[in-house]
């Protein structure tokens, strides 16, 4: 009975451990193929976001407002910018300030 | 005999031979099963282990990352501004080279490049390759290139890779930033003093500077410049709690991604390298060293405040000669008083004045995320150098000394170290001046901006409580003094909590004769042409108008909005 239970765990081991040395390799292949996605993702992101960057700069949106808007994007003072709140259906304009207490 | 018989098979079957080999044999079959049981499990467990490892892996890569990544030559970390917007990126690119040597059939190989890149030479290819040394066929090619040429399996074609630093707000940061040799070497600002972290680190250093306060702030400086025909100029933007310097602009600038060898002086970083003597700016530190050792109250009265006094030979003369002979310590910070802030500095003495003047970080050098940081030039104290020293005759600064001086005054007093690298952390800064220091300065600060005497009116814009001090100084070379004008205008703003500090500085700036003023206290006056070339007419109109452009942008940006 010993012999046998000591042979059968040598078996489970043997079929544990082939399981977990396949699983292994998949998961790591996985991880190898999930990092290369990422790395090549987070390249084109970063491309991406130059871009962006570049096209959003002040010196550009100026560039655009003078090509597209001409006069429909104004300057405002910070009097003419309000705070709304909305409380209980009932709206309340409050003034901007530089620093709120 | 049978009897003896008996007895021999008696002993043989008492043989311990057998008995011990029976036994032997036992032993053996359960110390192999043991064994092999003790294979099985080690290999059991090493799989065991290496599936925790991979489980946790991803967090140690993160870990890693953090601490250490193989010094390569190509790699720079890229520089990003408070909001995470590129200022210095680095790509990687391929750059193809031939290697004629390589070549075994140039006709296949010509046809097949000129397939992929048609626009080339191909006569002056041919000749070089007729050379026979190596040389670069084509630089910075695209991916799609690159495989192309890959595909034609042509040992040849040898590709190399590159590092291209970039720096997509060109002007914008090229004093904060600097430059990169072409050994991917930084030889001036970030670039330099951050090298050996940019090679090493893999995550982005992100600063403290916004880029769109820096552009507004460098447009309205190169506008002003052109007004008052400057040589050049500087303006800091600062956050006088932490320190964090928001915009710092130097003109003139350079392009870095043009990668030029600047020489010119002129190219100098003003804000933080200059050393200047800033004149009247200083008379805030005397009335400020003066209250916190307690020798006066803004309400102290000076009388009969002579217009001009003498020292070792020299008049030190009033600028505004209606000026009154009886003023209190506030109306000379106010009306900028000489002879008053003289008196004054005599008060506090020079021991006192010179230890003020080092705890607030006006004397000696500063510690700065960039190298490029002036020292101030050495002052020899003595009685005549202090009356000059109280209204800022004489004795040498920085800007970026100048607004960390300011700052400290008017955050309560607590020392505060200009930063340009954002910190995680917010370290607790040490006290180092009387808190009733700020309390008593502030409303003083805010009448020089706000009251009809004040010499700085025109930067009175409304909504933002905007206080400060103008300083027009005359530039010093050796042995005297030239007509050649430092204007210089220190803003604070809101006064009532003081969270910003602008310093705008203009070098030699000139009278413009058509330049139209437009005056702040509501009236709608309008005035053509500089009456003077002071602070008043220059400097602090330029930080007027900064301060109308940057204004909402803090105020939505950077205030809670409840």
């Amino acid at each position: 009975m010993k012999k046998f239970s000591v042979i059968c765990l040598i078996l489970f081991l043997i079929l544990i451990t082939a399981l977990i040395k396949n699983s292994t390799k998949r998961i790591d292949d996985e991880i190898f193929a999930k990092e290369e996605n990422i790395r090549s993702l987070k390249k084109d992101f970063e491309n991406i976001k130059l871009e962006y960057d570049y096209l959003s700069s002040a010196e550009k949106l100026l560039e655009f407002q003078d090509l597209y808007f001409e006069n429909d994007l104004v300057k405002k003072s910070i009097q003419e910018i309000k705070i709304i709140n909305n409380k209980s259906n009932k709206l309340e304009f409050k003034k901007l300030k530089l620093i709120n207490d | 005999m049978n009897n003896k018989n008996s007895r021999i098979i008696l002993e043989d079957q008492k043989g311990d031979f057998l008995y011990q080999k029976s036994k032997s044999n036992l032993d053996i079959t359960f110390n192999r099963i043991a064994f092999v049981f003790f294979v099985f499990f080690i290999i059991f467990l090493i799989y065991s282990i290496h599936l925790i490892h991979l489980g946790s892996r991803k967090v140690k890569i993160e870990i890693n990352n953090k601490i250490v990544t193989p010094l390569n030559d190509l790699y720079r970390a890229d520089i990003v501004d408070r909001n995470g917007k590129y200022i210095g990126k680095t790509i990687s690119s391929i750059d193809i080279g031939i290697a004629p040597s390589k070549i075994i059939n140039k006709k296949k190989l010509i046809i097949n490049l000129k397939y992929i890149f048609p626009d080339k030479d191909y006569h002056e290819v041919e000749k070089r390759i007729k050379k026979g040394n190596f040389f670069y066929f084509k630089k910075k090619i695209s991916d799609e290139n690159y495989e192309k040429l890959m595909k034609l399996g042509d040992k040849s074609i040898e590709p190399r890779d590159n590092l291209i630093r970039i720096y997509p707000q060109k002007n914008l940061f090229s004093h904060i930033i600097g430059q990169i040799d072409n050994n991917n070497n930084g030889i001036s600002g970030l670039e330099k003093s951050l090298d050996k972290k940019l090679k090493n680190i893999q995550e982005s250093v992100t600063l403290t500077v916004d880029r769109d306060i820096q552009f507004l702030i460098r447009n309205e400086l190169i506008k002003f410049n052109d007004i008052f025909n400057s040589k050049g100029s500087a303006a800091i933007l600062m956050n006088v709690n932490n320190g964090e310097i928001i915009s710092l602009v130097s003109l003139p600038d350079f392009n870095p991604n043009k990668r030029e060898k600047i020489i010119d002086v002129n190219f100098i970083n003003r804000a933080t390298k200059g050393v200047y003597e800033f004149g009247s700016v200083f008379k805030t530190f005397t009335i400020a060293a003066a209250l916190n050792e307690k020798i006066i109250e803004p309400e102290t009265e000076f009388s009969d405040l002579p217009k001009s006094i003498t020292c070792a030979g020299f008049p030190i003369r009033e600028y505004d000669q209606n000026i009154p002979s009886t003023l209190t310590a506030e109306q000379i910070l106010i009306r900028s008083g000489n002879i008053g802030s003289v008196r004054i500095g005599q008060k506090i003495g020079e021991d006192k004045y010179k230890s003020f003047l080092s705890k607030v970080g006006i004397t000696g050098g500063i510690n700065f995320d960039i190298e490029e940081v002036g020292k101030p030039l050495k002052f020899n104290w003595g009685k005549c150098p202090l009356a000059t020293a109280s209204f800022g005759h004489g004795i040498t600064t920085t800007l970026l000394q100048v607004v960390k001086a300011y700052s400290i005054i008017v955050n309560g007093g607590f020392d505060v170290d200009p930063i340009l690298i954002k910190k995680k952390k917010i370290i607790k800064k040490e006290k180092i001046l009387n808190e009733e220091v700020s309390k008593k300065i502030l409303p003083i600060l805010r009448k020089i901006v706000s009251t009809k005497e004040g010499t700085a009116k025109l930067a009175n814009v409304n909504g933002y409580e905007i206080g400060g001090k103008t300083g027009t100084a005359n530039k010093s070379f050796e042995g005297g003094y030239s007509n050649k004008k430092i204007n210089t205008f220190v803003s604070i703003f809101p006064t009532s909590k003081p969270k910003f500090i602008l310093a705008v500085m203009l070098e030699e700036p000139q009278l413009n004769e058509d330049y139209i003023y437009e005056y702040r206290d509501g009236s709608n006056f309008k005035l053509k042409g500089s009456p003077r070339n002071t602070a008043g007419w220059n400097s602090v109109e330029a930080a007027g108008h900064i301060v109308e452009k940057i204004g909402p942008i803090l105020a939505t940006k950077y205030s809670k909005i409840n």
